[in-house]
């Protein structure tokens, strides 16, 4: 299963500037603000670009953090739409103060700010687990979820066996035992995942990722849905585009907000 | 016909069936289809289809945005427009200057192939190419923006709504003016070297030259700049794709674009169809009078 467990750091990199992970918001806002005043740091976090979807990866950790693992789940089903109040405040409240005082960097290609946020031009970084085998040193890497976070998004693989294969109970066996011992075998190699099946001990994982399975069991945190994959369709890419309108122009909240109301399926 | 013998039509007819069936097969029938199916919705026959994408307000989908705002996002059939206006004199202007100067200047090849370079390019590799053209970081607009001391342009184009649509138009300006010069160039070769020679004997500046011969001697081959350009801008789709997806905030959406998201994105190939034919009547008003000019030039 893969992770997008919250904003990853280099622990070099705080550990040169005495910074430590936040216990709540205001020391995450107080981080930001450190980490800003970092000769040659652009800006606190970088936001990576790809069609849009890393900026709602982080705008789903927002909303699960401070509108709770529910309003993830409920804005998913249309039951809570994106005009609701509550829904509002997690933006107005987090996460556009945040834009409006250029804590996140403008949206920039995902793997290429890799390099840039990698050589200090940036502090923080949110992304997937699959980051740990895009760095030049994984060891050095280490991540933080937002502090008031009770889940973060995770998505296991699928594997379907064809009905007509000749061999079909092999491959059920087979898939038996990647679901099982052969997750050990998967997570124990640089693949950036963690496994489902509880049984694999902590220390056969590959080290990079034993952190970030400790760090996510310990605090009991919920594996949520990704929201946007699990919409889809046409809303996915108007939620992508206008995160980014909404990341260049913070001012927009409330239209955006209408805007993707209006396209947002309803329950 | 008439004068044929029947061994001769025959032989005619045996000549143009195979392209005519690869042709009824392969553009006539898809476009009967497309044109029927952008008439079929829920079953029945109606123009429900053009309403519906005519009307749409999500800024993603929008043909025409009602809302005034001075900057982006409009709707895709004003993006397109708002393209030609813009590129279409500067692919003009540009061409023609270039194609005039760049024949007595030292060099000259290398800028020329520097223009043409845009012509060849694969439309993902020119897309990519535009997006470094307009980062802040490497990108040469951004940095003379910033040198002149201009904030606004001194950032990454293609990711704010007041200048993503601008960047694509300029991008666009440069992969097509490859296409112009070489025009420009070919119709410059035909003009009679004694009609310039006669000019300078009368004590004709370069500039009258320019102004009273050159320009008006180019102007079958100004014709089919304009018509030709004005067709691309309506078609374009692949740059537009690669750089900003039609956004941010759907402020660089055109026509194609608009299509392939109904078609390929939220599966409603009625729709898909309805935009077409719009984008296809739209191409067709240049490409009949480009037709024109051919026949025209061909019974000359």
């Amino acid at each position: 299963m893969w992770l997008k467990p919250g904003f990853w750091y280099r622990k070099s990199f705080f550990q040169k500037y005495g910074l430590s992970e936040p216990k709540s918001y205001d020391e995450f806002v107080q981080l930001l603000e450190k980490i800003k005043s970092i000769q040659g740091v652009k800006n606190p976090i970088a936001s990576g670009d790809g069609m849009g979807w890393p900026l709602s990866d982080i705008v789903e950790h927002f909303i699960i953090a401070y509108g709770g693992p529910q309003m993830q789940l409920n804005l998913i089903s249309g039951k809570t739409r994106f005009t609701d109040p509550s829904v509002r405040r997690v933006f107005e409240n987090y996460l556009v103060p945040l834009l409006q005082k250029k804590y996140f960097s403008e949206p920039i290609e995902w793997t290429t700010v890799i390099p840039k946020w990698w050589a200090g031009e940036y502090g923080l970084y949110f992304m997937g687990t699959w980051i740990t085998g895009m760095v030049e040193d994984p060891n050095d890497l280490d991540f933080f979820p937002l502090p008031e976070s009770k889940g973060v998004v995770g998505g296991a693989d699928y594997a379907f066996v064809p009905k007509y294969s000749k061999n079909v109970d092999a491959a059920v066996d087979f898939l038996k035992f990647l679901a099982t011992e052969g997750q050990g075998v998967h997570a124990s190699v640089p693949s950036g995942k963690i496994p489902t099946w509880t049984k694999v001990p902590v220390s056969q994982l590959w080290k990079p990722m034993q952190s970030v399975y400790t760090k996510i069991t310990q605090r009991g945190m919920a594996i949520l849905p990704d929201l946007d994959d699990s919409i889809g369709g046409d809303w996915q890419k108007l939620f992508w585009d206008q995160l980014k309108l909404l990341w260049v122009n913070p001012g927009a909240l409330d239209s955006v907000l209408k805007t993707l109301e209006s396209a947002q399926p309803k329950p | 016909m008439k004068n044929l013998n029947k061994e001769s039509k025959i032989d005619l007819l045996l000549f143009l069936l195979p392209p005519l069936v690869v042709l009824s097969i392969f553009v006539i029938y898809p476009i009967i289809g497309t044109v029927v199916l952008s008439f079929i919705s829920k079953g029945t026959f109606s123009l429900s289809n053009y309403y519906e994408v005519l009307t749409e307000s999500i800024p993603l989908k929008a043909l025409i945005l009602t809302r005034l705002e001075p900057t982006p996002p409009w709707g895709a059939l004003i993006h397109n427009a708002v393209w030609i206006l813009i590129s279409v004199p500067a692919v003009v202007l540009l061409g023609m200057i270039l194609a005039y100067v760049l024949r007595y200047v030292f060099g000259s090849s290398f800028v020329l192939g520097t223009v043409f370079l845009g012509m060849v390019l694969p439309g993902v590799v020119s897309g990519l190419v535009i997006r470094f053209m307009f980062d802040d970081s490497i990108g040469i607009f951004p940095r003379i923006f910033a040198v002149l001391g201009v904030p606004m342009l001194s950032k990454t184009w293609t990711i704010y709504p007041q200048t993503a649509l601008l960047a694509l138009i300029l991008g666009s300006i440069w992969l097509w003016l490859g296409f112009s010069v070489t025009l420009y160039s070919a119709g410059l070769d035909s003009i009679p070297s004694s009609m310039i020679e006669s000019a300078l004997v009368d004590g004709a500046s370069q500039w009258q030259i320019f102004a009273k011969i050159i320009v008006p001697q180019l102007r079958p081959v100004t014709t089919v700049v304009i018509l030709m350009t004005v067709m691309w801008v309506l078609k374009i789709f692949d740059i537009v794709y690669v750089v900003t997806g039609g956004g941010p905030g759907g402020s660089s959406t055109v026509l194609a674009m608009i299509m392939y998201m109904y078609f390929a994105s939220s599966l409603e190939y009625h729709k898909a169809a309805a935009v077409a034919v719009i984008l296809a009547l739209l191409t067709l008003i240049p490409a009949y009078w480009y037709i024109r000019i051919v026949l025209k030039g061909e019974r000359e």
